[in-house]
């Protein structure tokens, strides 16, 4: 739906300072009816990407289509584009209610479609009674909740989302990402931007990493979790005794009640279990540990899935 | 469909700032014009009724140009700070739109002030025994356009200074814009050429306010030509025309990071 190609971005500081180089030829594309995670630490060139993408600023070089899927024209694309800014900020004196019209209204949707709209999602995002209040009065998290129903509130193709689940406590995060999922399953292709890797992990089946300024990664979560190595193993035994040195043992921690941990690496798995058994040893567990998307993002560097 | 979305954008604008509550401050400083007409005519011998619209039409001058000073400075630069324009401009408006719409939001907010003080200086002078003539009437349009030209002045300067730099340059121009005039009458200037193309190159590019301006030709004349009038009508009104291109133009190009 979206193909981001080729872009540089190189913010050119005032005077005498030195240019930023923001996004390093970066190319990706977000497919009809996915739900990718845009991944990068602070700083990654996650936020200019987005910006770009919704012609906020103009890239250094490089380009970005949208399919025709989305329509012909800027006025049709952006018909069909929902986004929601990072932390958003909205017009402090209106009420809900009215920034849902405004928002709609420049949509072009008619003023019983909004009311529709908004009286089946707002008891969904839980705001239904805060709708008359000005929004100086809303707490962070109702913003991004209301933020996040003026970004569907129009049925866009695709929602683009800029860390949406940030400074939301834990409930609110989970809502939020029901809500995403929902959407998603509706048929909306989604392109969300987050340095939570856990967030990105649960909820997409695409991922793309940004590591500054470069594309790091682009692919299916799940290729690049098969790609992950077993790192070690970690067994908890009672009482075992002493092990031969022949055996390599990464780490050995006893604990209270007899237990002792060992951690071996996988060539030194079987070794340490035939010991233990031939021993009659008690064994309470044996657990594989593989890293987490956390940290194969952090270890990757330039991977890119076909897929 | 577009006119429809700057519409939109203008409804909320002024619905915005209504809110805030700035006209309050609009109604206070008419209760103090009130206030000040009443004292100053106890001191004055014969002529109450100038004394009342001479300081209603500086009242309504004042405020309606720190109205565009104060609120037009922010009117752009708060909603790229804030991240409110992302909002608007990720769906289908056109960026021109959008700043279309935020002016007449506010000139809006400008037109409820001018009435409110215009009702209030011409009721004093009324009641003080003074005529409301045509003249009284263009003054205070011709007040409503040097603050439409202000506003687009301040606008624009908010687009490439920041936000104090912007309102002193503003506020240096509207001076400058009002002196221009009579620094060409001076004997000195008369008599130095340079000085005198320099001054009149001035009015082929920065605004020139004084034409706005018919205070003393209200309080002490009470007439003046239709052609001088429409004359200058007509160049705030392309002043003011091509200062909203030059913001369109700006605007569009406007890396808004």
């Amino acid at each position: 739906m979206i193909h981001f190609r080729e872009i540089t971005k190189i913010f050119r500081s005032e005077l005498l300072g030195q240019p930023f180089t923001a996004l390093s030829n970066v190319s990706f594309e977000v497919p009809e009816g996915s739900m990718v995670g845009f991944l990068g630490a602070n700083g990654a060139g996650k936020t200019t990407s987005l910006k770009i993408i919704m012609d906020f600023i103009r890239p250094t070089s490089g380009n970005v289509e949208f399919s025709s899927a989305l329509g012909s024209n800027r006025q049709e694309i952006f018909r069909n584009i929902g986004f929601l800014p990072e932390r958003p900020y909205f017009y402090q004196n209106l009420t809900g209610h009215e920034f849902l019209s405004f928002m709609g209204k420049l949509t072009d949707l008619d003023t019983k479609t909004i009311e529709d709209r908004v009286r089946l999602w707002a008891p969904r995002f839980k705001i239904d009674h805060a709708l008359p209040r000005e929004l100086k009065t809303y707490s962070k998290g109702m913003l991004q909740r209301i933020g996040f129903l003026a970004t569907i509130l129009h049925e866009p193709k695709i929602i683009i989302l800029d860390e949406p689940l940030s400074g939301l406590d834990p409930i609110g995060r989970k809502e939020l990402k029901d809500v995403i999922v929902e959407v998603h399953k509706a048929g909306k292709t989604v392109f969300f931007s987050s340095h939570i890797v856990p967030d990105i992990e649960e909820i997409c089946d695409r991922v793309i990493f940004l590591k500054n300024g470069n594309l790091a990664y682009d692919g299916s979560v799940s290729a690049l979790m098969k790609q992950a190595k077993v790192q070690d193993f970690i067994m908890t035994v009672v009482a075992p005794g002493e092990i031969p040195s022949t055996i390599k043992l990464k780490e050995r921690l006893d604990l209270p009640e007899s237990l002792t941990r060992f951690t071996v690496t996988p060539e030194n798995k079987d070794v340490l279990l035939n010991h233990l058994v031939t021993n009659k040893k008690s064994i309470v567990s044996l657990e594989m540990m593989k890293p987490s998307l956390e940290e194969i993002f952090y270890n990757t560097r330039g991977t890119h899935d076909p897929q | 469909m577009t006119l429809n979305k700057t519409l939109t954008i203008s409804y909320y604008t002024f619905k915005e700032i209504w809110k805030s509550k700035i006209l309050l401050n609009v109604f206070f400083v008419g209760i103090g014009l009130m206030i000040v007409t009443y004292v100053a005519t106890e001191f004055t011998y014969g002529v109450p009724e100038r004394v009342a619209l001479d300081f209603g039409l500086g009242m309504l001058s004042l405020s309606s140009l720190a109205i565009s000073l104060f609120l037009g400075v922010g009117l752009l630069s708060k909603e790229i700070e804030s991240r409110t324009v992302y909002m608007v401009i990720a769906r289908p408006v056109p960026r021109y739109s959008f700043i279309l719409g935020k002016l007449i939001g506010l000139m809006g907010i400008q037109a409820v002030n001018v009435i409110i003080l215009s009702l209030m200086t011409m009721t004093a002078t009324k009641f003080l025994g003074g005529e409301i003539n045509g003249l009284i009437l263009w003054a205070i349009g011709f007040i409503f356009l040097e603050s439409l030209m202000l506003l687009l002045v301040v606008v624009l300067l908010s687009l490439l200074a920041n936000n104090i730099l912007s309102v002193l340059f503003s506020l240096v121009l509207l001076l400058l814009g009002h002196v221009i005039k009579d620094t060409q009458e001076i004997s000195f200037v008369k008599s130095n050429p340079l000085v005198v193309k320099i001054l009149e190159a001035y009015h082929f590019v920065l605004p020139a306010f004084y034409k706005l301006n018919l205070k003393d030709f209200v309080i002490y004349k009470n007439e003046l030509p239709l052609s001088y009038l429409a004359g200058n009508f007509t160049y705030a009104i392309l002043y003011s025309g091509f200062l909203l291109l030059v913001v369109v133009f700006l605007f569009q190009r406007k890396n808004l990071d």
